[in-house]
């Protein structure tokens, strides 16, 4: 399961896991997301390549609107993740949430 | 009791409309036309001016109208209005005077011009008790719908929604049908790309593998010799389905199309990436290992676009250097320029070995994937075999590991390997039982540059000391050097022990010990011979008189026996 919701400190706070099953309800999410997006994933379980692409396609958009998506709380297995898909170049990373 | 009573009343033109129409209902395969044939069926027996059939859409709980005629498509929520009523309620609604009726939803008429006076709205269920959709019949010629009418409509309504509702069903298998055959066919066009045949390249083997899963993965992989030198390509676009599949096809197509266009690493990285990033949907990419193998300067150079981990094997340690992706997937975004590619230098048995996710994600029962630590395993324990062998030892432990379960990605595999160099060690030893360090020495070396299994090296080193001691204690008269030659051949070593200026002794030859004899029986010697014999997988022993020179060759293998007991 995956749960995603705007945290108080305006990061969005994802918990669970983001696979192929998750990717489509993540991205109506992340759709309505503006400007420069945080996105706390100390608790995130898992992420497949489906759920890469989401954040990709979000950081895109962003992007051309002059914002983009943080990552922010990458544990030690998402780090691996994100530097073996090479996504550690594409995304900031930033310590803490 | 009472509609049988009715059905007398029906004339004999009645019957044999509904009857026509109950064949006709048999006849079609496509939806469009089904609905046609139960409208059509509709006005002839129930002899009103128009008709139309609402279909249920479970997923929606909603009611759609395909098929009217002159009418528009709409669509209403069940309960909605005397058709969603009818859905909701699933009973036949007669309403004589419809503007009298505030369930009546005037808009059509008022979009057409067209005057509804009485309208008939009926439930078309199935045998199964389904709800198919909904049947209105308007107008009825000079008067409004009876009784009789009301009848003569559900036995109609009956036959309609059997018919549509198999209709409907042909339809999701042809729509199936043809969702596999696309598949297959995007499935050919990426067999297509795969090498058909290994290039030869001169002191290296190669070896490619591609095992897809049920459900098209996006994998490629590509070995060739080309100007530039050894192309080495493992890919892996996101996704199942065709659209990945036809990435990796794109992808591989422009690869050998830049580099035959004369383009360098670089060029043809950066070109593709860019090309890709702007063909590909903003959520799709490709990850690719890209490199170029020199085989004069065993220099082999790549760009990794997400593609990871890469797996260096160095037969000098025996161990694995893991690479990183030097990018992020190709198609990802574009790039301004292409940073340098990674270098790395293959060493006489060095291996680079290049898997797609499918192997390193494959799970147990327990759900634990296969991770890196097994395919390092297999890599050094499989080094000096062909790398045929290695890649039939990988896979067929993947599978072991995932059971019986179904394949869900693709396995893609690329290993190179550069030949054993010097694929033989000699050295000589004096004849002493003071050189039998110097020897173990000597193999632990030699199975390292050879790239021989470390797990045989106890067999050897035990077998070695052996043959030296029989040497060094029977051949007192000679003062020559004893030789021993290392040689790696398939799955294990070959090694030799050269005794020159000696009398033949073939110890091959000497009578086995009875290991079962007592203990005053037995004598001494012979015991080492005994085991060697039940160690390695075959041992001989030649002799040539004009160079006074024995030679005893053994093999050793990881297939090979072990010691069997006796």
């Amino acid at each position: 399961m995956l749960a995603m919701e705007i945290g108080p400190d305006g990061a969005i706070v994802v918990t669970g896991r983001l696979d192929a099953a998750q990717a489509a309800s993540a991205q109506a999410f992340l759709d309505k997301v503006q400007g420069i997006a945080t996105l706390d994933c100390r608790g995130l379980e898992y992420i497949s390549s489906a759920g890469l692409g989401v954040l990709l396609k979000t950081h895109k958009r962003l992007l051309a609107s002059s914002g983009k998506l943080r990552l922010a709380g990458v544990g030690p297995h998402l780090k691996d993740i994100f530097s073996y898909s090479g996504f550690d170049q594409l995304f900031e990373i930033v310590p803490g949430p | 009791m009472e509609a049988q009573n009715r059905r007398h009343r029906l004339s004999a033109e009645d019957l044999e409309t509904i009857l026509g129409v109950t064949s006709a209902l048999a006849a079609p395969f496509d939806l469009m036309t089904m609905l046609g044939e139960v409208v059509n069926a509709a006005k002839q027996v129930l002899h009103a001016d128009r008709g139309s059939v609402w279909l249920f859409e479970p997923a929606s709980d909603e009611l759609v109208l395909l098929v009217a005629t002159g009418i528009a498509p709409v669509r209403v929520r069940s309960g909605a209005g005397l058709v969603g009523a009818c859905a909701h309620e699933r009973r036949i609604i007669n309403v004589p005077d419809c503007y009298a009726d505030p369930r009546f939803d005037p808009t059509v008429d008022r979009a057409t011009g067209y005057r509804t006076r009485c309208m008939l709205t009926l439930p078309l269920v199935d045998h199964k008790d389904a709800l198919v959709g909904v049947m209105q019949v308007l107008n009825k010629d000079g008067g409004v719908f009876d009784a009789d009418d009301e009848t003569l409509a559900t036995a109609l309504a009956a036959q309609c929604a059997v018919a549509l509702q198999r209709v409907r069903m042909t339809e999701a298998v042809i729509e199936g049908e043809k969702m596999r055959q696309a598949l297959e066919m995007a499935r050919v066009v990426q067999m297509s790309t795969l090498p058909s045949e290994m290039p030869a390249v001169p002191g290296y083997e190669v070896c490619g593998l591609f095992e897809p899963a049920e459900l098209t993965g996006g994998d490629t992989y590509d070995l060739a010799a080309i100007d530039q030198g050894l192309l080495v390509v493992l890919g892996d676009a996101t996704g199942h389905g065709i659209a990945p599949a036809l990435s990796v096809t794109q992808m591989q197509a422009m690869l050998r199309m830049a580099f035959r266009l004369g383009a360098d690493l670089d060029t043809a990285y950066l070109q593709i990436n860019n090309r890709l990033a702007e063909t590909l949907a903003d959520d799709r990419f490709v990850t690719a290992f890209i490199g170029l193998l020199d085989p004069a300067t065993h220099r082999l150079r790549f760009h990794s676009g997400g593609q990871g981990p890469i797996f260096h094997f160095r037969a000098a340690t025996g161990t694995c250097v893991r690479y990183k992706p030097t990018s992020f997937p190709l198609g990802a975004m574009p790039l301004a320029a292409a940073r340098p590619p990674v270098t790395l230098e293959m060493a006489p048995g060095d291996i680079l070995v290049l898997l797609s996710d499918g192997f390193y994600e494959r799970t147990n029962a327990a759900g634990e994937p296969f991770g890196e630590a097994r395919v390092e395993a297999l890599v050094a324990a499989h080094r000096g075999g062909r790398v045929t062998a290695l890649m039939d030892a990988i896979v067929g432990a993947v599978r072991d590991f995932g059971g019986g379960a179904a394949q869900e990605d693709d396995m893609t595999a690329v290993l190179v390997r550069r030949d054993g160099g010097a694929a033989a060690l000699s050295r000589e030893f004096p004849r002493s039982f003071a050189s039998i360090d110097a020897m173990v020495a000597f193999t632990q070396e030699a199975f390292a540059r050879l790239g021989v299994d470390p797990a045989l090296k106890q067999a050897v080193d035990f077998t070695v000391e052996e043959l030296f001691t029989n040497m060094v204690k029977y051949a007192t008269g000679s003062a020559s050097p004893v030789r021993v030659d290392l040689k790696a051949i398939d799955g294990g070593v070959e090694v030799a022990l050269v005794d020159g200026d000696v009398e033949r002794f073939d110890p091959t030859r000497a009578p086995d010990v009875d290991i079962h004899a007592r203990i005053e029986e037995r004598r001494p010697g012979g015991l080492g011979l005994h085991l060697i014999r039940r160690m390695v997988d075959s041992i001989e022993y030649q002799y040539s008189e004009s160079t006074r020179q024995g030679r005893i060759v053994f093999r050793k293998t990881a297939t090979g026996p072990t010691a069997r007991a006796d």
